[in-house]
């Protein structure tokens, strides 16, 4: 094997490995499903090639190109990562909350396919079919190195191969941050990570750019190396091959990006070596079987081995030093929740002398002014009015298809409202979009299962903090140094509400591996994480073994005696009964009525709605 | 005026090839929920198809019909055997794309493989051309254009009249529904991709006889087309279909006579990203 073979395979390696890493972290980890990846690499290699191409005069003027500035490295490719990065900018638009991911995925996939057409049939700009040719290559001006030399491409080489270790250290450095965490939380469940206090069109925005700045250099090495670069380059098929990559690999693991990159584009063109030429083959079997290959490793790996061959890990937070047994009793391994027995709280302080105010005493916090959702001409809410106060847990009950979940699911911002005002702590939040109330302390659960299924039950309590430092993009690259304060307090903080609600042995597993009703604990442990100053539960008891569900409802007793606000929407009388005060009941999108479910059982109109209804 | 007559022939051919393609995709996605990319694919395989019946000497008219057959079959076998597994796994929309991706893979350059990478073109004769006013149409284009009337008017029976379409129309709207109502939807969603792999078959045959010649390649940019009439209308709205099917064919075709030809897909890529960014259910579909 002669050296110029393995320099050869070598950069290609490291820039597959780079663009495959950059994809890692947009697609495994955070989600953003990009099948316009290749444009931010081609725009990086064009970058590069019209940063360091002297003006297209040049060489009998047989191009045709923009720029041609001819500047020495590393500009070009420190441009080929600013372009890439920049080119991304336009296409957030296609990532944030309203469009479903598959229609984005698309958009992404066309624009790769829009571009590369603009390219290809208009010539001024970049040379359209033809491409760009005799690109300079680093430091080819300088008569310190002669271009040709063996020595002067391992130097490329081990330049190509250190880059795409940066990158790696990059990455992970995100990844592992708690910024990191919120990416998986965003993908695990977009929906509940926006109700929890997460920016959705921020951080793709943020992936996006990152993903693109990552692919616009492995673009501009390549050019500077190949010197060539032309629009048969950068197909959307490019994008699928990446992605397979990724996938074999193993989504969400940087090192399986790396090993994907090294199995798929580069392992497929080596393997093509292999295979004895005849001239009986017609010439388009090889590159057209590879393609079928790719196809087949694709549907089989997501088929058998979706996770990959190098699955995400596992991140396993070390707790700190067990407390005295006797301060909790452990449930068995694996028993229902119902076995699970939080401590016994001790009993409130009582800062005040005076007895609390009687609910209809206290401070308005939340309420809705005429609230309307319609859903094609159906009002699921017409016109509703409540009140919700200050220290209350305060129940909604009402027959299915009363409204109550779409009046919850508006006031949290999940759903906008099609009319009226909702209030909060007197300011008028209607427009204000989720994860922006979340911040403002007022969180919701939901009532179908919604935990972060790839996140342990301790990443899911700690991905809902707010404030931790290491939860923006720019803490996540200053380091644990710079969070890891905040980190270790909020795991404190977490290992407190498990150990309230009997859960610390679950810590360090798979939220989605827990039982159904050890997830809704799970859930409501994540939002009151959130620090919320009013909590809206949707269900929270649903399908709970009626003990559990009574330890939950004193629990939440005890939170409200502490100062915090609930509304929870239920269904079990019971249930209300005992912890709510005041209910208020719906029926048909509408309030029917409101006071204790003492009041409420003597009123016709309410125990009918419940029999009809 | 010659030029946008002309034009508008060239429009109303492709719309009316769009048209037939468009409506299958929709309803496929509209009672699976799942975006079949490689709808393309199967284009061109029917297209294949009725190529090889053609050198077998028969006419391509006939090649149609086993197209036609073919396709339908395959599409059936390609939902139950590929994408209804994943889903029942719980498989996410996204991550079906991308299975649907890697069919696109197999499927085209399986057919490239077989067939070879050249060009090849029907052996037809095109008919005699009719001039009206400066629109000039030939047999050949009048037949696709009646053809994907019949099938534009057989889809708006079949959705209106039955009870097939409105057990369709059901199970697009809400299968567990529609299941809960009595409705068979796994037959249901069986019998439709039977019925839009048919469309899918004939829309490749009829794309092959427009394009004259034609490679495994060939549907790639043209599947984007049906993405753009498929979101202009709204996805899984058939009638909305119907609507971006002509919008485009019309758009692409009329302004690649004022605009370089080269740049005729840009008008059609373009409104599909705006409809995406603005009102991704469609011109038809109801407000989100």
């Amino acid at each position: 094997m002669n050296a110029f073979y393995l320099i050869n395979l070598l950069v290609y390696a490291a820039v597959d490995a780079m663009a495959c890493l950059g994809l890692s972290q947009q697609f495994g980890v955070a989600g953003v499903t990009n099948f316009g990846f290749i444009i931010f690499q081609a725009a990086g290699g064009y970058a590069a090639a019209v940063l360091a191409l002297p003006h297209d005069s040049a060489n009998g003027g047989f191009q045709s190109y923009i720029g041609g500035l001819n500047l020495p490295f590393p500009l070009p490719w420190i441009g080929a990562a600013v372009v890439g990065g920049l080119i991304a900018v336009p296409f957030t638009f296609l990532v944030g909350r309203r469009l479903r991911g598959d229609f984005a995925a698309v958009g992404l996939l066309v624009t790769a396919v829009l571009l590369n057409l603009l390219v290809t049939n208009y010539r001024p700009l970049l040379n359209g079919s033809a491409g760009l040719s005799l690109i300079p290559t680093p430091l080819h001006g300088d008569n310190v190195f002669s271009v040709q030399t063996a020595g002067y491409q391992w130097v490329f080489t081990v330049a190509a191969i250190v880059l795409a270790l940066a990158v790696y250290v990059f990455v992970r450095r995100i990844t592992g941050s708690p910024y990191g965490r919120s990416l998986r939380a965003m993908r695990d469940n977009d929906v509940v990570a926006d109700s929890l206090g997460k920016n959705l069109l921020s951080l793709r925005t943020a992936m996006l750019v990152t993903g693109g700045a990552i692919a616009g250099l492995s673009g501009g090495i390549l050019v500077t190396y190949i010197t060539t670069w032309s629009p048969a380059a950068w197909g959307y098929a490019e994008t699928v091959v990446l992605f397979a990559a990724v996938i074999i690999g193993g989504a969400g693991n940087h090192l399986g990006a790396i090993l994907g990159a090294i199995l798929v584009p580069v392992g497929f063109e080596e393997i093509t070596r292999f295979i004895p030429t005849s001239n009986s083959l017609p010439p388009n079997l090889i590159p057209s079987l590879q393609w079928v290959a790719i196809g087949l490793l694709i549907v089989i790996f997501l088929w058998l081995r979706p996770q990959g061959i190098l699955p995400e890990r596992k991140r396993v937070i070390r707790l700190p030093a067990a407390r005295a047994p006797a301060a909790r009793m452990a449930a068995p391994p694996g028993g229902a929740a119902a076995a699970a027995v939080p401590s016994p709280r001790p009993p409130a302080p009582q800062a005040h002398e005076q007895p609390p105010a009687a609910p209809q005493d206290r401070p308005v916090v939340l309420e809705t002014v005429d609230v309307t959702r319609e859903f094609g001409g159906v009002q699921a809410v017409a016109g509703v009015s409540i009140q919700v106060r200050k220290g209350t847990l305060t129940g909604l009950i009402g027959p299915n298809g009363a409204g109550k979940s779409t009046l919850l699911a508006m006031l949290a911002g999940t759903l906008p409202v099609t009319s009226g005002k909702i209030i909060y702590e007197g300011r008028d939040i209607t427009g204000v979009p989720a994860f922006r109330r979340a911040r403002l302390g007022l969180v919701r659960t939901f009532q179908l299962a919604s935990e972060f299924k790839r996140l342990t039950v301790m990443e899911n309590l700690l991905s809902a903090v707010p404030g931790n430092r290491g939860d923006t993009f720019r803490g996540s690259l200053l380091g644990k140094r710079y969070w890891q304060a905040d980190e270790t307090a909020a795991i404190a903080r977490a290992e407190a509400i498990l150990e309230r609600f009997g859960l610390e042995q679950f810590a360090n597993h798979y939220a989605g591996d827990l039982s159904g009703g050890q997830r809704r604990l799970v859930e409501i442990m994540r939002a009151l994480m959130a620090e919320p100053a009013t909590l809206l539960l949707d269900e929270p008891m649903a399908g709970v073994h009626p003990n559990l569900a009574r330890r939950i409802g004193n629990e939440l007793v005890a939170l409200c005696e502490e100062g915090m606000t609930i509304l929870m929407v239920e269904h079990e009388l019971a249930i209300m009964d005992e912890f709510c005060d005041p209910v208020v009941v719906m029926a048909e999108g509408a309030v029917l009525a409101e006071g204790t479910m003492e009041q409420l059982r003597g009123r016709s109109e309410v125990v009918e709605a419940y029999l009809v209804g | 005026m010659t030029i946008f007559l002309s034009s508008l022939g060239f429009g109303l051919v492709t719309a009316s090839v769009l048209a037939i393609a468009a409506v299958g995709f929709t309803l496929q996605f509209g009672v699976t929920d799942v975006l079949n990319l490689a709808y393309g694919a199967i284009m061109i395989a029917g297209a294949f198809v009725a190529y090889v019946v053609n050198q077998a000497g028969l006419s391509v008219w006939v090649g149609l019909v086993v197209a036609v057959i073919a396709c339908s079959l395959g599409s059936v076998l390609l939902n139950s055997g590929v994408y209804t597994p994943f889903q029942r796994r719980g498989t996410s929309p996204i991550t079906l794309v991308i299975v649907s991706l890697g069919m696109t893979l197999i499927i085209e350059f399986g057919v490239q493989a077989l067939a070879g990478g050249t060009a090849v073109s029907y052996t037809m004769s095109q008919g005699t051309t009719f001039h009206a006013g400066g629109l000039i149409l030939s047999v050949v284009q009048l037949v696709v254009i009646a053809l994907s009337i019949v099938v534009m008017l057989g889809v708006h029976g079949l959705l209106r009249y039955t009870r097939l379409g409105k057990a369709m129309r059901a199970t697009a709207a809400n299968k567990s529904l529609a299941r809960n109502c009595g409705i068979r939807t796994d037959r249901v969603i069986t019998i439709t991709w039977a019925l839009t792999g048919g469309l899918c078959g004939l829309a490749g045959v009829v794309f092959a006889m427009d394009s004259g010649s034609f490679d495994a390649t060939a549907t790639d940019l043209f599947l984007i087309l049906i993405l753009a009439a498929v979101f202009l209308g709204g996805p899984g709205q058939a009638y909305g279909a119907m609507l971006g099917a002509v919008v485009i064919g019309l758009a692409t075709e009329i302004s690649a006579a004022y605009i370089t030809a080269d740049y005729k897909y840009v008008v059609a890529f373009v409104a599909l990203l705006i409809m995406l960014g603005v009102r991704p259910t469609g011109l038809l579909g109801a407000r989100a």
